[in-house]
């Protein structure tokens, strides 16, 4: 079987996705024989887009440059997979849509508290940002996307081989991190909610249940749950579950406080405030999909300014 | 066609939400494998409370009349198939 020609592109991300690849091991060597990698900015030196049957483009639209490569990779591949969280609902890139690019520009270059620079660099260097960020769909039409940050490899491994061999990826269910986390979920008398940096947590028992504010419930399960079975509280990497994604009158806060109230002695209410009050945490990696950010339910705006007056408050500005 | 139920075992995390939201108490919860069980099938009326409470998402049901929801995110609804 001769190979199949791949093309890789990175847009706003971290190199995590690329990553993934390597993550597959000996497998990768299975991979390996079945593909021929053309463009790929960590690996070749290839600097146009040449024809692929597949591409696979990681990272967020944030600049001009990103519209402009996702573009051209659509133009040259016949099947375009949106890679990793940031391609799909625009990750962790997407929390800059809070905030306005002056404000981004004057933080990072002009009164950056780490740094001397004080000037911002020239828009004839670099690629401008555009006004918000968006998913890859948002650019281009994306014929499968696989989610996740990033996503396990066994999922990646999964979904390139059935490609390769012409078969149809198996598609997400509708199971989330808990149905991966070894957990005992179980009823508590907790009644109050930890910080993730609050006491050493439970070996055994479910991180709701002990008052953690653990996103599992509401996240699609791309990673095996390694981040609660190690006690750390999921952050909601692989993006929301189907359920939340599909109803519009669904959202992560109140579905996890839903759970969490039954579990434990916190009030609802207790909990949707909590989460409102972090909320640029909370949903750092879905605000800029529509299927999150455009919901009549996400005030994002309206809790941060909340979250802002509090803190001066309290701290008497 | 009948209503069925089922359970994926190894993703039920033995929370007991299904047994304390379901209406007319198709499951029971069995304390030695800390797993909850479909106990009275005929019983359900697939509201899905369970399925949409369950935090794992292990609870399916097959068979019963689906009544179209009127409140979707259609632009979800039309790439969701392509969620691998």
């Amino acid at each position: 079987m001769s190979s199949v020609p791949v093309n890789i592109e990175w847009l706003s991300d971290c190199s995590g996705c690329h990553i993934a690849i390597i993550d597959l091991h000996e497998k990768l060597l299975a991979v390996l024989n079945e593909i021929s990698i053309q463009r790929c900015p960590v690996l070749t030196d290839v600097k146009d887009y040449p024809h692929a049957t597949l591409g696979l483009i990681s990272g967020a639209i944030r600049s001009e440059h990103d519209r402009h490569a996702a573009e051209e990779m659509r133009k040259s591949c016949d099947v375009v997979i949106a890679w990793g969280s940031c391609a799909v609902y625009g990750g962790i890139a997407g929390a800059g849509n809070v905030h306005t690019c002056a404000d981004i520009f004057d933080s990072v270059y002009v009164n950056n508290k780490t740094t001397i620079t004080t000037a911002c660099p020239h828009s004839d260097k670099i690629s401008n940002l555009e006004a918000s960020v968006t998913p890859l769909d948002n650019a281009i039409d994306v014929d499968l996307y696989l989610p996740g940050c990033p996503p396990h490899s066994a999922f990646v491994f999964d979904a390139l081989l059935a490609i390769l061999e012409g078969r149809s990826p198996r598609t997400a269910t509708g199971e989330s991190v808990c149905a991966r986390c070894k957990r005992r979920m179980e009823k508590t008398e907790v009644d109050r909610i930890k910080k993730n940096s609050e006491g050493v947590p439970d070996r055994e028992q479910c991180l709701l249940s002990q008052g953690y504010l653990c996103m599992g419930s509401v996240t699609l399960d791309r990673c095996m749950a390694p981040c609660p079975q190690n006690g750390v509280t999921c952050t909601g990497c692989a993006g929301a579950t189907m359920q939340v994604l599909a109803e519009p009158n669904r959202d992560i806060r109140t579905e996890i406080a839903e759970r969490m109230s039954r579990l434990t002695k916190i009030p609802r209410e207790a909990i949707v405030r909590e989460i409102e009050k972090t909320s640029k945490t909370h949903y750092s990696y879905t605000m800029s999909s529509p299927m999150i950010g455009e919901k009549p339910t996400f005030l994002i705006q309206k809790w941060t300014d909340e979250e802002r007056n509090d803190y001066e408050q309290d701290h008497n500005y | 066609m009948k209503l069925e139920i089922s359970v994926h075992e190894q993703a039920c995390r033995g929370c007991q939400m299904c047994v304390d939201v379901c209406p007319t108490k198709v499951f029971e919860f069995d304390e030695e494998k800390r797993l909850c069980v479909v106990k009275h099938e005929d019983d359900c009326i697939a509201c899905l409370s369970c399925a949409y409470i369950c935090p794992s998402g292990a609870i399916t049901h097959t068979g019963y009349h689906v009544v179209k929801n009127f409140y979707r995110d259609l632009a979800f609804c039309n790439k969701m198939e392509k969620f691998i």
